[in-house]
């Protein structure tokens, strides 16, 4: 993600919820501000609908970060 | 560990502030970028598309491995191809 | 390490690798002897020999804690204060401290000392840091141990696009050492954030641009002068056309500090012209938060936003410094800063007589910007030695220049308009049938710069041309 950012592409990164502590620990050392958005953990074992679900439910956070004012 | 002096006014609370976004996505192009790790693919595919409803222009990469970062002619063309990226899924 | 210093008794310091120190040796194992003395190494804690158990300081916490600057030094401590201390050898000296009479009978009177490990250079920044007295406020940035530094400054948008000298604690202390002036002086609010730049900030650019401690008092003068409100740094930088301030030093620091005022003085190649030039830019980019692309709207800009600051060529010169000109003593460094851009150079190698050479320099003048506009924008001419010499063997002064070229630059107004010469630009039509002149009064200034072989000069073009918008150049003194 840093390195599309410094490429001057905004970009913003999806997680589990699981992965919060470590994208606070990894931006830290790096001194950026990750435009993340979390969905809840686990994601391995759901099925295409559920996941699909959550893509609908999550498609305006993730948008909202790639416009100004987000 | 090497301590260096900030020769900034320090006024930004985080050290390299986020890119400046677009005002709308009409017109712009983005790239999704699957990190390769499982079933992530659904969630992403699922994003295109519904991005795709709304006319913007998507276009899906993925990364050969999650183990390692994505390689530099990837992120190359990536840079080359789109305005914003969507990046995912990590746990 | 017993960080205690004695309520009553002796404290000497001292290093082995000193003749003096060796020298007292005996006298300091008598004075171990008899009880009530410590001493501690700088260098090799079994030295000295003759004494049972001096302490290692090689550390350096204690003789930083004492100050000591020589070896051999002896402090006497009473009532668990220091009340007396003298440094190098001198039998009066050490039998007054030590009340103890005949000492060193088989030494000479007197030997000078050495000195002290703890204030070699570099030493003394290293313990300031060590022990949190540096009186440095500015954020500490970690970079980490995988981290590659030249990145990382990159990563933080610290870069102009060239790499930046890593400003550590240790070096900037050391460009501190530059000015006497307080670290936490503020020299001006840097648009266009309105940030404060303490001198301790601009150390820090001047760090990370290549300067060394002796250019901060040209550097300090530089972003003083950018800072006073008639520059207008904040048009300056916003502005769509050009400029970036262009900075001329005069005075006796040129030469003090390497400056380079002849060969190539507006290239490449000199330190310090070009780490004085790059540390304001880094100033404003870094303190103010001005960069290209965002608040800096420049089109196409010019090279000079990377650096551009040069040395006046004023010995041999039969016309006033451009600072004498704007009102600096003749004795005093001072440095002038203009809104400027490129370079265009003015070819003329068959002129003999300073007539033909102003005109020359007048038809190049009035193509500046674009031969419709006028007035244009102010300028500043950088005359060679060789072209300065055909006026300095006429006979001309600098006033009688300036008033040849304001003459030679006057424009019909008919040669103006929109529309004149099938060009849409210019002016409009009340123009008709009046002389307008492509400078403002005072919208020209001439400098000497450049090799002694070679009959080409330069015009540095400016921003506007006077009016409540414009930037005036500025002249400050350099401070030490």
């Amino acid at each position: 993600m840093a390195d599309l950012e410094a490429r001057g592409i905004p970009t913003v990164g999806v997680a589990t919820t699981e992965f919060i502590e470590g994208a606070a620990a990894g931006a830290k050392s790096l001194g950026i501000d990750p435009a993340l958005v979390f969905i809840p953990h686990p994601v391995q074992d759901r099925t295409d609908d559920e996941l699909k679900k959550l893509a609908d439910d999550h498609l305006e956070p993730i948008l909202a970060l790639l416009v100004k004012g987000g | 560990m090497t301590v260096l002096l900030d020769p900034t006014s320090e006024r930004s609370p985080t050290i390299r502030p986020r890119l400046p976004r677009p005002e709308r996505l009409d017109g712009l192009t983005i790239g999704i970028l699957d990190i390769a790790k499982s079933r992530g693919d659904v969630f992403l595919h699922r994003l295109g598309d519904r991005i795709s409803e709304r006319g913007i222009t998507v276009k899906h990469y993925a990364k050969p491995t999650n183990t390692r970062p994505a390689p530099l002619p990837l992120r190359q063309q990536i840079a080359s191809e789109v305005n914003l990226v969507i990046e995912g899924l990590s746990d | 390490m017993p960080q205690n210093l004695p309520h009553d008794g002796l404290i000497a310091i001292v290093k082995r690798d000193c003749p003096t120190c060796e020298l007292t040796a005996p006298v300091l194992g008598e004075l171990a002897r008899r009880g009530g003395l410590t001493v501690y190494t700088q260098d090799d804690a079994s030295f000295p020999e003759t004494v049972p158990a001096p302490v290692d300081d090689t550390a350096l916490d204690m003789s930083h804690r004492l100050q000591i600057e020589v070896v051999p030094t002896l402090i006497r401590f009473e009532g668990g204060r220091e009340v007396a201390r003298t440094y190098g050898w001198d039998r009066g000296e050490w039998e007054r401290l030590t009340g103890i009479a005949a000492l060193g009978q088989e030494l000479p009177q007197a030997r000078p000392g050495c000195g002290a490990k703890n204030v070699e250079p570099g030493v003394l920044e290293r313990l300031k840091i060590r022990f949190n007295e540096t009186g440095l406020k500015s954020r500490h940035i970690e970079i980490g141990e995988g981290e590659d530094e030249q990145e990382a400054m990159y990563e933080r948008g610290w870069s102009d696009g060239l790499p930046l000298v890593p400003p550590s604690e240790e070096r900037v202390l050391r460009m501190l050492d530059g000015t006497a002036r307080d670290p936490q002086e503020v020299v001006g609010l840097v648009p266009p954030d309105i940030a404060p730049a303490t001198v301790e900030k601009v150390a820090i650019n001047a760090v990370m641009a290549g300067c060394k401690p002796e250019y901060l008092p040209v550097v300090l003068a530089a972003v003083e002068a950018v800072l006073d409100e008639r520059f207008a740094m904040h048009g300056v930088l916003a502005t769509t056309g050009f400029v970036g301030p262009v900075v001329v030093v005069n005075g006796p620091i040129r030469r003090r500090i390497g400056m380079n005022a002849k060969g190539n003085a507006l290239g490449q190649g000199n330190r310090a012209n070009g780490a004085i030039g790059r540390a304001l830019q880094l100033v404003i980019r870094n303190v103010g938060g001005g960069r290209p692309r965002e608040v800096d709207r420049a089109t196409l800009g010019n090279p000079g936003k990377y650096t551009y600051c040069f040395a006046e060529d004023e010995e041999g010169s039969s016309w006033q410094p451009l600072s004498v000109e704007r009102g600096v003593n003749p004795d005093v460094s001072a440095v002038t800063v203009f809104a400027g851009f490129g370079l265009q150079g003015v070819v003329d190698q068959k002129s003999r007589d300073p007539e033909s050479l102003s005109r020359s320099f007048a038809e190049s003048l009035k193509a500046m910007q674009n031969v419709k506009l006028a007035p244009s924008c102010d300028a500043m001419l950088v005359v060679s030695p060789e072209h300065h010499r055909t006026f300095k063997n006429a006979g001309w002064s600098k006033a009688r220049l300036y008033e040849e070229l304001y003459r030679l630059c006057e424009i019909r107004g008919d040669d103006l308009v929109v529309g004149a010469k099938g060009i849409a630009e210019g002016g409009p039509s009340s123009l008709a049938g009046k002389t307008i002149n492509k400078f403002r009064p005072g919208g020209l200034f001439l400098v000497r710069a450049g090799g002694d072989a070679g009959m080409f000069s330069g015009i540095i073009g400016g921003w506007s041309a006077g009016g409540p918008r414009s930037s005036l150049p500025i002249t400050k003194e350099v401070r030490t």
